[in-house]
């Protein structure tokens, strides 16, 4: 009984009930919908970096990150590739040679990092291919050795396809070695900064100019991406003099973006509750005292106050039943259909790119979000009815029926 | 059988000190339909509270059947409240989202009857109030005279060893006054139930069987009609 009081003592002023059922639905629509929109972006930046240059996991020689000289190559190469090729959690390999180049044009200069690669094999660790304009993914041209560059930086060096630029550097003895490369390709990432210091050649290419055997980087794809670390984990152990290092090691400002979207998060679900609390105690405090004559009533004619208490509590444990799933699940339709769609966001195209993002937004809600939102929002709601339940312990029935 | 002795109550806020009653000593026998009357503020609303356990004397003691509830702490007393004392009030006090049925029913709920005998009961109660065709009404659908009634119907539905009603015909027209002290005589009569009231209104004082005048606190008369 105390319970159908309590619900139908909520629908006594629909209109208010309703104004903050309402307000907590948007409320929580609102919180969650710019944690989904956050995590969206983070993982829209962090898997843009791995599918474009970071990969899940990069091999190096340790002497090379130490020193950075031409000649440390990966050292068991030949077994850290077999091994690899066998494991049934990597998705893709390329293995890497890169040189510290200044690269020149008719119509300009730069410095670039130049990556010897191969093609097949890094089309199936980075979407580099798809990002080339022309569709030719460093196809030999006639004599010349290809390169493809960045769209930014054939603007700063005023190329085009076919046009023949220069790179420069020298080798591990200090000699200065010249390559000619014919431009195949222009390409362009969700990174202008990553566009701007990096163009690729064949890795045969660069290793007959350099007289290197062998590679610098060898970069790794699973199939799962939550497997990294664990399969980092056995790739130490197995080749423990080689520097292996997982996305979150290679570019830590993935990882900080990751747990300052948990900050970020738990910040906006500590607003979402307050904003509920807020509600809940208004409203119930309300609720109360314009019900004093009546509890007053109830507790003369011998309904003790822990029933009272309870049907206080119950009445706010409704509204936050009636708003949570509203608030839930409109937020669930939302995210599931921008989820497909996406929510365009051309207008700051340039600005986002700017910061390895695309200027289509998939929001993104873990499960966890929707099971923790909704054990808070009943937290809350009992939480924040106390203190006007207390209130209503506090009625002196002969007082309230007298002076009500 | 309720005594009052030596009853006084004294309200003071730190500013101001009311002796609303002044020494009391009462005795009402079950199966009286009594009647206390007196001006406003002469202490009879006060009176009526403290033999209900909705307030405490400053002096004195108030004894039910056996049991001083002077004496009692506040949970002690709600609970004697639910099975001992029913309520009629002024203005009805009806909880307004349920029925009749539910209404007159609620306090057997808080004594945990079942709900058979809550039916049985509760049916029986609103028959005898003449609302047996209005048992799924809520109160905002009744008349200040049929709400009264079902006020009436749930004092008595715990089973209460005497029922208290504070001006109960204050707020109704003639017929309905007529009517529902038709009914609580009734029930005095054929049920031996006790009936306390405080009141101003004529018709109640002629009706009832014993009228204790109370003014400035203390007893002024005591009749037998």
């Amino acid at each position: 009984m105390i319970v159908k009081i309590a619900f139908k003592n909520i629908w006594r002023n629909k209109l208010r009930s309703w104004v903050v059922i309402i307000a907590i639905a948007l409320g929580i629509f609102g919180g969650l919908a710019v944690i989904s929109t956050a995590t969206g972006l983070s993982k829209m930046r962090q898997n843009n970096a791995i599918r474009t240059y970071v990969s899940h996991l990069q091999l190096h020689d340790s002497a090379y990150l130490k020193y950075g000289r031409l000649d440390d190559t990966i050292n068991q190469q030949a077994d850290i590739i077999t091994y690899l090729e066998k494991s049934k959690k990597v998705k893709g390999i390329s293995p890497r040679l890169k040189v510290e180049s200044f690269i020149q044009s008719a119509g300009g200069t730069s410095g670039v990092i130049l990556n010897g690669i191969d093609p097949e094999k890094e089309r199936q660790v980075t979407d580099l291919n798809e990002q080339c304009i022309a569709g030719n993914f460093l196809e030999r041209y006639k004599q010349k050795p290809p390169i493809i560059i960045s769209q930014k930086l054939a603007t700063k060096l005023n190329a085009r396809v076919k046009t023949t630029i220069q790179c420069s550097f020298t080798n591990n003895m200090g000699v200065p070695i010249t390559g000619i490369f014919k431009v195949v390709d222009i390409f362009s990432t969700s990174n202008s900064m990553y566009d701007e210091l990096n163009a690729f050649v064949r890795l045969e290419d660069l290793q007959n100019l350099t007289s290197i055997q062998g590679s610098h980087e060898i970069a790794v794809v699973l199939h799962e991406g939550k497997e990294v670390e664990q399969f980092r984990e056995e790739l130490i152990s197995k080749f423990p003099n080689q520097h292996i290092a997982s996305w979150r090691g290679i570019a830590p400002d993935l990882g900080y973006a990751d747990k300052m979207m948990d900050l970020v998060m738990t910040l906006f679900l500590i607003i979402i509750m307050l904003a509920l609390a807020f509600g809940i105690v208004n409203t119930m405090l309300m609720a109360v005292l314009e019900r004093k004559k009546e509890l007053g009533m109830l507790i003369s004619v011998g309904m003790n106050k822990r029933k009272v208490f309870w049907m206080i509590i119950w009445e706010s444990i409704f509204l936050a039943l009636i708003a949570g799933p509203l608030g839930i699940f409109s937020t669930y339709l939302a995210v599931n259909f921008f989820g497909r769609v996406g929510i365009d966001l051309s207008f700051a195209a340039q600005g986002l790119r700017s910061i390895g993002l695309e200027s289509t937004l998939f929001p993104i809600l873990d499960d966890k979000y929707y099971v923790i939102i909704s054990i808070l929002v009943i937290i809350t709601a009992i939480l924040s009815c106390i203190y006007p339940a207390l209130k209503a312990l506090k009625l002196n029935p002969a007082e309230t029926l007298r002076t009500a | 059988m309720i005594k009052v002795t030596h009853v006084t109550k004294t309200y003071d806020d730190g500013k101001v000190r009311v002796e609303a009653l002044r020494g009391i000593n009462v005795e009402i026998k079950n199966g009286e339909f009594t009647a206390i009357v007196g001006p406003s503020g002469s202490g009879k609303t006060t009176l009526l509270n403290i033999i209900g356990g909705l307030d405490t004397p400053t002096e004195g003691n108030v004894i039910i059947g056996e049991t001083n509830i002077a004496q009692l702490s506040e949970n002690q007393l709600i609970d004697f409240r639910l099975n001992h004392i029913g309520f009629v009030f002024q203005s009805y006090n009806l909880i307004p989202v349920l029925t009749a049925k539910e209404n007159v029913e609620f306090l057997m709920l808080l004594q945990n009857k079942s709900e058979a005998e809550r039916d049985e009961r509760t049916t029986k109660l609103l028959k005898a109030v003449g609302l047996e065709d209005q048992i799924n009404k809520k109160p905002n659908e009744m008349s200040g005279g049929q709400q009264q009634r079902v006020a009436v119907a749930r004092a008595l539905a715990s089973k209460p060893d005497f029922i208290l009603a504070d001006e109960p015909t204050a707020n109704l027209d003639s017929a309905s006054t007529a009517n529902l002290l038709d009914i609580m005589y009734r029930l005095n009569q054929e049920e031996n139930m006790t009936f306390v009231f405080s009141t101003h209104d004529q018709r109640v004082i002629d009706r009832a069987k014993r009228v204790i005048t109370v003014e400035d606190g203390k007893i002024l008369s005591d009749i037998y009609t």
